[in-house]
């Protein structure tokens, strides 16, 4: 997950990178800081926000006002701006650094552009080498895609790359990129933070955690995993379908499947039936913010059932659909798997007329017929 | 080591007196595959799902001759019971927790490359040879001997995937979970060397995500060693939003890279089908392979 260019700056200062002196608004502008000129940027965990608008030079306090009061408020890239961060512009000649996980070889990768500010992609001088994961190996791997750089702040590079290496093993992280690197012989500063961090490595990483409990709103996703144990990603808060799914790959397939035939899912979900252990009452949550959506027309549940028991489940929803007062429209189950006759047997008893099947296509054909899109 | 699996190779269970543990190994005995034993730290326990416990792999190991292992450890304790098999020799290991840390998996994949092994897993329902033997969970209902090899990063979806093909009379020659996180044990490129060389695969379904450059990588791979064999793809993902992962880590785009578009694009050219849905990948699997329906 992508932690906000403040959050990545943040643990670069705690590794000893240097960062222009900044200050996080989430209201009126305080005192600036130092002198101008200024950036005032967006702060969504997203790529991209120079292209978007979310990036912008201010010369005078009032033109940072401007830009902080027409961000704040308004969406980019699909997040809401709650936060801009006003920093000092830094000067010097941009460059472009990244440590990331590679997956393929086990290892690190590092990537050195004498071009930054630009997308990597597009970027004809980008370097990379392959290195082993440990800090000695990316000074190594570095070293060598800096070798024809200036004397005069090379060392400081080969100096913020070391650290950027420890800060990614020590906090289990699986990118770090700075885009642009300032660079010059009075000093190189991270003009911009991209830090991806390993959700699954929370438990053990406290200072990671904190960052994502300190921003409830801005991390919500990952919060709410990490409160719940289990996945619930809101796509489009005016969705017509509420997903219960279970399986991260079975549910994208759906909401792609729904999508294309017309429908507006509301939410991913990998609901995990093996945690319920017998309580209706994670059903009970997902129907909670699902039904908060006034725009809901249908819920589909897709379970497929390799090892939990349908007839268990079956209860289970039976439960959870007659305690969720604000759940007003019909619900379609697709159950499959051990035990989906019982399934439909009690789910017919305590739902009568709702559509419970084995049979995938006819469950999104009923979805079809109710909001009324064209198959 | 994955094509040559039969119901007749030894396998262990780690973590086998745990709720998981036992439930499953009961369920791969039911399937025919040839569980000799498991592991656990309680001491009080000699037996279970019908067969010895021991204290350790490598009791195991010398006790009952296994060499393939599915690991029943919570994600944070998996990178210990790997190193426990590898260092008990075993040759195959299937990991089956969700949420794998993702620097403990570099470790581990770096320890399995050391040794020699074959890593299936992380956040896997593990793999199957239909008729022979499953190491994992993959439901009996979606397993049936046919000439389709599957490998997918999901679970469910290839479940769904399996059991409309059982249910078009079709069936399954090696299925491979590999599982939804980034870094992970056998790749989807690994196995097709695997799928290439087994004679009852007639054709290769691969169950994609968005996120990652796995898919990619398998293309090259087709186009390099040749497509010796139909590669049909379904990509789940096109309308994942950018930046934010749909429960499984690997399913992250971030900009141009992992993209549905990347991954059909490269696919498309190394001369694989990619599907837009699970139905129309069925229809030409029903199709194509219609005279070795059961």
């Amino acid at each position: 997950m992508l932690l906000i260019e403040a959050d990545g700056k943040a643990l670069f200062a705690e590794h000893g990178i240097p960062i222009p002196a900044g200050v996080v608004v989430t209201d009126g502008v305080p005192s600036l800081p130092g002198d101008g000129p200024w950036m005032v940027k967006a702060q969504v965990p997203v790529g991209g926000r120079g292209k978007a608008g979310g990036v912008v030079l201010c010369h005078s306090r009032t033109e940072v006002e401007a830009a902080v009061a027409g961000m704040l408020g308004s969406r980019l890239k699909g997040h809401a701006v709650d936060a801009c961060l006003v920093e000092q512009a830094a000067i010097g000649q941009e460059r472009y650094l990244a440590i990331m996980v590679d997956a393929a070889s086990y290892g690190l990768r590092v990537i050195y552009s004498a071009q930054g500010g630009v997308e990597i992609e597009h970027s004809a001088s980008a370097q990379g080498r392959l290195c082993s994961p440990h800090p000695g190996a990316v000074a190594e791997a570095l070293a060598e895609l800096i070798a024809d750089e200036p004397a005069d702040w090379r060392d400081q590079v080969a100096a913020i790359g070391k650290a950027l290496a420890s800060l990614l093993i020590q906090q289990e992280l699986a990118l770090v990129e700075i885009n642009p690197l300032f660079v010059s012989a009075s000093g190189c500063v991270a003009g911009d933070a991209k830090v991806v961090v390993d959700l699954n490595a929370v438990d053990r990483q406290p200072r990671i955690a904190s960052l994502i409990a300190a921003r409830p709103a801005v991390y919500a996703d990952a919060c709410r995993k990490i409160a719940e144990g289990f996945d619930y990603v809101e796509l489009d808060p005016d969705g017509e379908i509420g997903l219960v799914t279970t399986g991260a790959g079975l549910s994208m397939m759906l909401i792609d499947e729904l999508t294309a035939r017309g429908a507006k899912p509301l939410n991913f979900c990998d609901i995990r039936t093996g945690q319920m252990r017998g309580s209706p009452a994670r059903l009970i949550r997902v129907l909670e913010w699902i039904t908060a959506r006034s725009s809901l027309k249908a819920v589909l549940v897709n379970i497929f059932a390799g090892i939990t028991d349908l007839g268990e489940f079956a209860g289970l929803l039976a439960a959870a659909i007659e305690a969720s007062p604000r759940l007003h429209v019909p619900v379609v189950a697709r159950l499959v798997g051990r035990n989906a006759a019982e399934a439909r047997r009690i789910l017919g008893e305590a739902q009568p007329g709702m559509l419970v099947t084995e049979d995938l296509q006819e469950a999104l054909a009923r979805i079809d017929a109710i909001v009324g899109a064209a198959p | 080591m994955i094509g040559s699996l039969s119901r007749t190779t030894p396998v262990i269970v780690q973590g086998i007196t745990g709720r998981m543990g036992r439930s499953h190994a009961v369920l791969m005995r039911a399937y025919g595959t040839n569980i000799v034993g498991g592991t656990s730290t309680r001491t009080d326990m000699k037996e279970a799902a019908g067969v010895p416990v021991f204290s350790s792999c490598a009791d195991a190991v010398m006790e009952t001759g296994a060499v393939a292992s599915v690991a029943m450890a919570p994600p944070e304790e998996t990178r210990a019971a790997v190193q426990e098999a590898l260092a008990a020799g075993i040759k195959l290991i299937v990991t089956v927790a969700e949420g794998v840390p993702l620097h403990d998996a570099i470790k581990i994949g770096r320890a399995v490359r050391r040794a020699g092994a074959v890593w299936v897993g992380a956040s896997t329902p593990g793999l199957a040879i239909p008729g022979e033997c499953k190491l994992g969970f993959l439901p009996d209902v979606c397993l049936h001997p046919g000439p389709i090899g599957i490998m997918s990063k999901s679970g469910t979806l290839s479940y769904e995937v399996g059991y409309r093909l059982v249910r078009e009379g079709l069936g399954q020659s090696i299925w491979v979970g590999v599982g939804g996180d980034p870094v992970k044990g056998v790749r989807f490129a690994d196995l097709l060397p695997v799928f290439f060389d087994d004679p009852r695969t007639k054709g290769i379904v691969l169950v994609g995500e968005v996120g990652g450059a796995e898919e990619e990588e398998c293309a090259k791979a087709y186009a390099r060693i040749g497509a010796k064999k139909p590669l049909f793809a379904l990509i789940a993902g096109r309308e994942a939003k950018e930046g934010v992962s749909m429960g499984h880590a690997g399913a992250l785009v971030h900009g141009e890279s992992g993209t549905l578009a990347s991954k059909t694009q490269r696919l498309t050219e190394a001369g694989a089908t990619v599907f837009g849905s699970i139905e129309a990948l069925i229809d030409r699997c029903a199709r194509d392979y219609r005279f070795d329906k059961k």
